[in-house]
């Protein structure tokens, strides 16, 4: 396809790289605002890789070029595909065909690959991660078409399908614009996460390649389930492959960490699953037949008292998994313990599932509680988990233990995000998720790095590392900034939102400027902490005589942060890509949430026995045997 | 009278099997179809049963015969059905685990045959007499089990325990009968409840229940009963321990739902607030808890499985106190737990027989450590059953308990529910000491470690009950169906 040129081996051969990748970026928007992009959109696409395959020195062979051209290719045609506007021309005739069981493929893929590598052979490692990459790879390139759809208020692959009559448990997934961030960001921090860590797991490759391929098929599930018996099953399927990984592959501790991640976990689900239960026996009281759709269930009003306890079965297990203050303590033991792969998973994906779970069950099913509950979890939000997170993280030694830390930290803004519930804050809170994935998982990346080659993670090991290992400093920086909030970085646009989302909530009772002021000063902390992270590892004299001839990143870890710093750009250069998608979607959250509190700030709960409303428009069409659509005294 | 053979046809089955291979035994010196002729009788038995459930035992004419003394309905049959489906089970698993240990005495087979004929009658009884009648066939085949290995100490120790606590229990039971007829003047359950219906709560109906209760609860081990349980089944060999912890399990709580139901079922008499729900509720708590409680300190892997089935037979007993305000979705859910509980368990104990061989047994938790590595498809098995008895999506055990749960909710005994659901993240814990000593342990250096066994009749046995953990944690639709259709029986609430 392309010619290599022959390039000087300079190591700073990656710069150029870059600025190219970002510079070729720029040019295609540039050409979109000018309204070439028909013309060039065919080009840029092609000559990009070529370009990029060209600028990366000699040292590095085909198995670097190629991917990062590849790559290079392929984030030039998702923003010519996903620039606002390039859907508006399909809008306007008739509406593009979903592909049928799209997503049951997404969940097919990972879950029927994970079965079929227990048939593969324990001795052939090479194989087991071949497949295993080319599995993931797929699912991600199966994720193209969920683009390709105008995402409005409405749910789009909706797929609706009997499974347990009796129940009324249905097999429903379907699709949002909230969702479909998340499904992406599953499907692109898997793979990455994959290929990492083949280079430092060399024990029982089956069993990991197993439990990576089922994770991520439940971690998609668990995004696309509208059935709250499926997200349970989804949601317990994803704790045991994450226990295995930290018992199996983890550091000297793993197993007590192993163990209590699982228990803290399992208590929270085991206390949502009572709630569940009872919210479908109300369900069931009222219309007679029992239904675990989400869209069902959504019509269930409940009296006050009833709905403070479901509430708090579900909030509870969501918070565990984000985690919030006080039921952090699993998350900084689960990491220091886990393989890098399982922490990236962990940080990137799995404790979106809190988050994505507050978002969309406990705003979704009781909005009065969590409109009464907001202004103090808001609080908790701010002090114990942005300050306190923070303050944490700043004391750390351990730079894996800091990361995590910093995660409670960009976790606490998103919650406060969701808590504030409005347009913006919301949008930010979703958007917040996604490049949490993408810096907390660069940033785990690196740790690793370091840790193959030194065997620690305390920072007064280090000292002076940017003279040493310059491309490994510069992509730490870059990640660090990201997680920081630096203009230009995905970080800064989540945070902003955030926080200005939070200033104008009126469901944070009058403190919601101290709390956007809260919110503010963990910006400032987390610059403080990050910072001095960096600060201590790379800059200054090297103090060790063992830094001094560290290897820099290889082949195989620059393929794996490639795509996490273009990402880091992408999403702050053009957040509008991914906010136009989501902004119906969380419009329709939002408004949902505002009419079933009527009267703020104080909410006005429904009153009297438990009853059903009738169905909304946007809930997709049930299958047969739900109840009427008359409301149901 | 063809009708008659015919819904009694899967405990001629049984029966016959059982004379037929106890002959076969004693004239022949051929000792290796032993196994495998349970098994088919066993299956035979299975078939039969499932062939009258298609027929309908209501279609069948002429049952009048069998009264008061036996009672073919669905009730019955389902319970013929899995007690086989137990027995094929644990037939298989003694085929692998006797040879190995060295222990291949022929009666095991007629005790295991004979022991499942007493409870399926116990299953089908309608009248007092048979009751007891099936309960001590089926209970002395078990103590004779438990006492199979002997040259072991612990085995000897576990059965004598069993043997004279069980007697006491069975004559507990047997004076709680005499005044039931005292004061009723009737032996059939049915003219019982009736009596019990009319009577109200006498006194003298009290104590008798009081009694009745005690000797029920120690056939099902709950706490406090549930002494010599732990005993009993450590030192029994492995086959017999899974054979009583599902087979005689299963036939007590056939028991327990037939004598409660139809004798005093009746919600006016037997109302919520007095009467054996809430006495039976407490029990249902203390077993639940103080098994969890004590699973979690074993060492011994057997030992965890012998408290964890007594915390199972906790959840159960959960339903059994629902059942007084919704009598066929709590009895139905005490009939689905039941299979998904056979299974699961069967297969956990056929996995702890499979991972060790002569000489080097797995007892300990010490001597799974590191098979995850070295027999993955052990561990994985393994792994898959202790998941269903945990109680985690998408196996059989937590359709079972979601159904229990589930029916309990319904009842309105949400303290009851609750209690259950944090027990069951108790249990997890025991649980996942195993999985965490399989993948994550290596063996000490220098200690023994188990040696996996070769052996097709269990590889058999653990195919069979894995295919049904996962097909009844995927689908359950249809094994819901026929158990609720069983609970039919119950539907009306009162004795019938």
């Amino acid at each position: 396809m392309t010619t290599a040129r022959p390039a000087a081996g300079t190591p700073e051969w990656v710069t150029p790289a870059f600025v190219t990748l970002i510079l070729g970026v720029g040019v295609l928007s540039a050409l979109k605002l000018v309204g070439k992009l028909d013309l060039v959109g065919a080009i840029v696409p092609f000559a990009l890789p070529a370009v990029v395959a060209a600028l990366v020195p000699s040292a590095h062979g085909w198995k670097v070029r190629g991917p990062l051209a590849i790559m290079a290719g392929m984030f030039a045609l998702f923003l010519a595909h996903t620039w606002p506007g390039a859907t508006d021309a399909v809008q306007e005739g008739a509406a593009p065909a979903e592909p049928k069981h799209l997503l049951s493929w997404l969940l097919a893929l990972p879950l029927g690959g994970a079965v079929a590598v227990l048939f593969l052979p324990r001795q052939a490692p090479r194989l087991l991660k071949a497949t295993t990459l080319i599995l993931m790879l797929v699912t991600l390139a199966a994720c193209a078409p969920l683009l390709s759809v105008p995402m409005g208020r409405e749910f789009h692959f909706n797929e609706d399908v009997v499974w347990i009559e009796r129940f009324g448990i249905h097999y429903h997934v379907a699709l949002d614009g909230i969702s479909l961030w998340l499904v992406i960001l599953t499907t692109f921090i898997v793979p990455i996460a994959a290929y990492a860590s083949f280079g430092s797991i060399e024990k029982r490759v089956k069993d990991w390649c197993f439990a990576l391929l089922l994770l991520e098929g439940a971690l998609i599930g668990a995004f696309v389930a509208m059935d709250l018996f499926l997200f349970y099953v989804f949601w317990e399927l994803m704790l045991i492959p994450m226990f295995v990984m930290i018992g199996v592959w983890g550091g000297s501790n793993r197993i007590k960490s192993a163990i209590k991640f699982f228990l803290y976990t399992m208590a929270g689900s085991v206390v949502m699953l009572a709630a569940i239960l009872y919210l479908v026996y109300a369900y069931q009281k009222v219309t007679g037949t029992p239904s675990f759709d989400y869209f069902e269930l959504q019509r269930v009003m409940t009296p006050r008292r009833v709905q403070f306890w479901l509430f708090c079965g579900f909030a509870l297990s969501f918070f565990i998994k984000v985690p919030m203050f006080p039921v952090h303590t699993w998350l900084p033991d689960a990491h220091t313990e886990a393989p890098t792969g399982g922490s990236v998973i962990l940080a990137a994906v799995m404790l979106k599932m809190g988050t994505y779970g507050y978002l969309r069950f406990c705003m979704g099913l009781f909005p009065e509680a969590c409109a009464e509950y907001a202004a103090t979890l808001a609080g908790v939000a701010v002090l114990g988990g942005i300050v306190y997170g923070a303050l944490c993280a700043w004391r750390q030694d351990d730079v894996k233990r800091l990361v995590a830390y910093s995660s409670v930290a960009h976790l606490g803004y998103v919650m406060l995000g969701l808590f504030a519930a409005t347009q913006s804050s919301i949008e930010g809170a979703v958007l917040q998720m996604v490049n949490h994935g993408i810096s907390t998982g660069a940033l785990f990346l690196l740790v690793g790095v370091i840790y193959d080659r030194r065997h620690t993670r305390m920072l007064d090991d280090f000292g002076g590392l940017a003279k040493v290992m310059p491309v490994y400093a510069t992509l730490f920086i870059i990640a660090t900034l990201a997680s920081v909030g630096l203009p230009g970085t995905n970080g800064f646009v989540g945070e902003f939102l955030v926080i200005t989302g939070t200033f104008v909530s009126n469901k944070l009772g009058h403190v919601n400027g101290i709390q956007a002021v809260g919110a503010a000063i963990g910006v400032i902390l987390g610059a403080l902490y990050m910072l001095t992270a960096v600060q201590k590892m790379f800059f200054g004299p090297i103090t060790r005589p063992e830094n001094e001839h560290l290897e820099d990143v290889n082949g195989r870890e620059i393929v794996a942060l490639a795509p996490l710093v273009v990402a880091i750009f992408l999403i702050g250069f053009f957040p509008n890509v991914f906010l136009s998608r989501m902004h119906d979607a969380v419009a329709r959250v939002s408004s949902d949430y505002q009419s079933r509190i009527e009267r703020s700030p104080a909410p006005k709960y429904y009153e009297g026995p438990i009853r059903v409303v009738p169905r909304k428009s946007e809930a997709p069409k049930p299958v047969a045997p739900h109840t009427a659509d008359t409301e149901v005294k | 009278m063809l009708h008659v053979a015919f819904a009694l046809s899967p405990l001629l089955v049984v029966a016959l099997g059982a004379c037929l291979l106890m002959m076969a035994e004693a004239f022949s010196n051929v000792k290796a179809g032993l196994a495998i002729g349970t098994a088919i009788t066993f299956a035979a038995g299975l078939s039969f049963s499932a062939a009258v459930w298609w027929m309908g035992p209501a279609n069948l004419e002429g049952l009048d015969v069998l009264a008061p003394w036996l009672v073919v309905d669905r009730f019955t049959v389902f319970f013929d059905a899995v007690l086989c489906l137990g027995g094929v089970l644990a037939s298989l698993l003694a085929g692998g685990y006797l040879p190995e240990h060295k222990l291949d005495r022929g009666e095991f087979y007629s005790l295991l045959l004979f022991a499942t004929f007493g409870a399926m009658m116990l299953a089908g009884s309608g009248d007092l007499l048979t009751v007891f009648l099936g309960l001590e066939t089926m209970s002395i085949g078990a103590y004779a089990m438990t006492a199979f290995r002997r040259a072991s100490p612990r085995s000897a120790e576990g059965a004598l325990k069993y043997f004279l606590l069980g007697s006491f229990a069975a004559a507990i039971l047997l004076y709680g009968f005499a005044l039931l007829y005292g004061a009723t003047g009737h032996t059939d359950l049915a003219g019982i409840g009736a009596a019990v219906k009319a009577g109200g709560r006498s006194p003298m109906i009290v104590i008798a229940l009081v009694l009745v209760l005690v000797g029920l609860l120690f056939k099902v081990s709950a706490v406090p009963f549930h002494m010599c349980t732990p005993d009993a089944y450590e030192g029994a060999p492995t086959p017999g321990t899974t054979y009583m912890a599902i087979v005689v399990k299963a036939g007590g709580f056939a028991m327990m739902l037939r004598v409660l139901l139809t004798c005093f079922g009746d919600a006016g008499s037997m109302s919520w607030s007095a009467g054996w729900p809430p006495a039976v509720a407490w029990v249902a708590v203390l077993t639940m808890t103080v098994a969890n409680l004590i699973a979690g300190r074993q060492e011994s892997v057997k030992r965890m499985l012998a408290y964890s089935s007594i915390a199972h037979a906790g959840y159960i007993l959960v339903a059994l106190v629902a059942t007084m305000r919704s009598p066929q979705q709590a009895t139905a859910s005490v009939l689905f737990y039941l299979v998904t509980y056979t299974v699961s368990t069967a297969g956990a104990f056929g996995c702890l027989i499979l991972c060790g061989s002569r000489g080097k047994e797995a007892v300990s938790y010490e001597d799974l450590a590191g098979i995850g590595r070295r027999h993955p498809a052990a561990a994985l098995a393994f792994g898959l059953f202790l998941f269903s008895l945990a109680g985690v999506p998408p196996t059989a055990g937590f359709f079972g308990k979601w159904f229990i749960f589930r029916a309990a909710m319904e009842s309105g005994l949400y303290w009851l529910t609750l209690i259950a659901f944090v027990n069951s993240v108790i249990g997890a814990y025991y649980y996942l000491r195993v999985l965490v000593y399989m993948y994550m342990r290596e063996p000490a250096a220098g200690a023994p470690v188990a040696v996996p066994m070769r052996s097709g009749y269990v590889t058999a046995a653990l195919l069979v009950s894995a295919l049904l953990v996962i097909a009844l944690g995927i689908s359950p639709n249809k094994s819901l169906d026929v158990a609720i259709e069983a609970a039919k029986v119950f539907a009306a609430g009162a004795g019938t």
